[in-house]
């Protein structure tokens, strides 16, 4: 027997009750499934997910199938021209004398409407989508 | 209800979610999962049940991709080596690693008799003077008995590697043996 069976075995020796050794479970495998994720809530919210998704294609569908954009297009066209002979209305008839703005109000103005209210919409959006 | 096969046990859970199935196969594997942790850790009780409990978790998240190429048990081991891993990763940023300051962490207030509490002690104490490639490597053949193949499977390090390992680790503890009067 050379040097190195006889680590072997000294190696094998020291080792064998460790190897032979077994952990009590003591509770351990309640513990570990108590602390499963819950694959029913993760479906669930699948689920829900898919449909959001579902009824937003189905709006989308059933607004171009019943001419929504024919509809928005009309819309769009009568606020414009609205808008339109207001303003032609109005620069017919305003007063010849200057009208003060204060460039705070309307830059507070132009980022409200600009900036606040598209990042609000976008935010509610996210949340909801 | 008659002991299912591993492979029959991971079907269930992956196509069924059968918690029950699950539950059995933690119970069969506990024993040497956390038994390979408290080698890794030095007898690390409270960390190895963390560890363990990780590993266990990861099992079930990622059954599915679980496609019987190896043993149900390597795979296993496989997720425990990389928790493990990236624990010691994530620990050696914040302070120096268990192979830098080596503490037997058995816990002796534990139920063992103070022979068995002495012998672990001493098994960890030279399990300390091994570096971490070199422990998991020994562990895994002289504990868990795993042949080289397996370990490096479980590892993923190449077989000549786990034979480096394997041999460095055996020189040195063979040393510390014979220092502390082990061979007589």
């Amino acid at each position: 027997m050379d040097m190195t069976d006889k680590d072997n075995i000294l190696l094998e020796d020291f080792f064998k009750q460790a190897a032979q050794q077994q952990v009590e479970d003591n509770g351990f495998t309640e513990r570990v499934m108590l602390s499963l994720p819950d694959h029913q809530a993760e479906k669930t919210h699948r689920l829900s997910l898919l449909w959001t998704w579902f009824c937003i294609l189905l709006g989308v569908v059933l607004f171009f199938a019943f001419g929504g954009l024919e509809t928005l297009k009309a819309g769009i066209m009568v606020v414009f021209q609205t808008v339109l002979t207001w303003l032609s209305v109005f620069l017919t008839t305003a007063p010849t004398t200057e009208v003060s703005l204060n460039p705070l109000v309307v830059l507070l103005v132009v980022a409200f409407v600009g900036v606040y209210l598209p990042y609000q919409t976008y935010r509610k959006l996210s949340a909801i989508l | 209800m008659a002991e299912l096969s591993d492979i029959a046990l991971v079907t269930q859970v992956a196509v069924l979610h059968n918690k029950r199935a699950f539950d059995q196969l933690v119970r069969k594997y506990q024993s040497p999962v956390r038994r390979f942790f408290l080698n890794q850790t030095l007898g690390n009780e409270a960390l190895s049940d963390d560890l363990a409990q990780e590993t266990f978790i990861k099992v079930y998240v990622n059954i599915t991709k679980f496609r019987g190429m190896s043993s149900f048990s390597t795979w296993l081991f496989r997720i425990a080596y990389n928790v493990f891993y990236d624990y010691t990763r994530s620990k050696k940023s914040e302070v120096s690693s268990l192979e830098d300051t080596p503490a037997v962490a058995v816990s002796l207030t534990s139920n063992l008799s103070p022979a068995t509490s002495a012998l672990k002690m001493d098994i960890y104490q030279a399990l300390s003077q091994l570096k971490e490639e070199e422990r998991t490597c020994i562990t895994l053949q002289l504990i868990d008995g795993q042949p080289i193949d397996k370990i490096s499977d479980i590892t993923g390090m190449p077989q000549n590697t786990v034979k480096s390992h394997l041999k460095r680790g055996k020189d040195k503890l063979t040393d510390y043996l014979k220092n502390n009067g082990y061979d007589r």
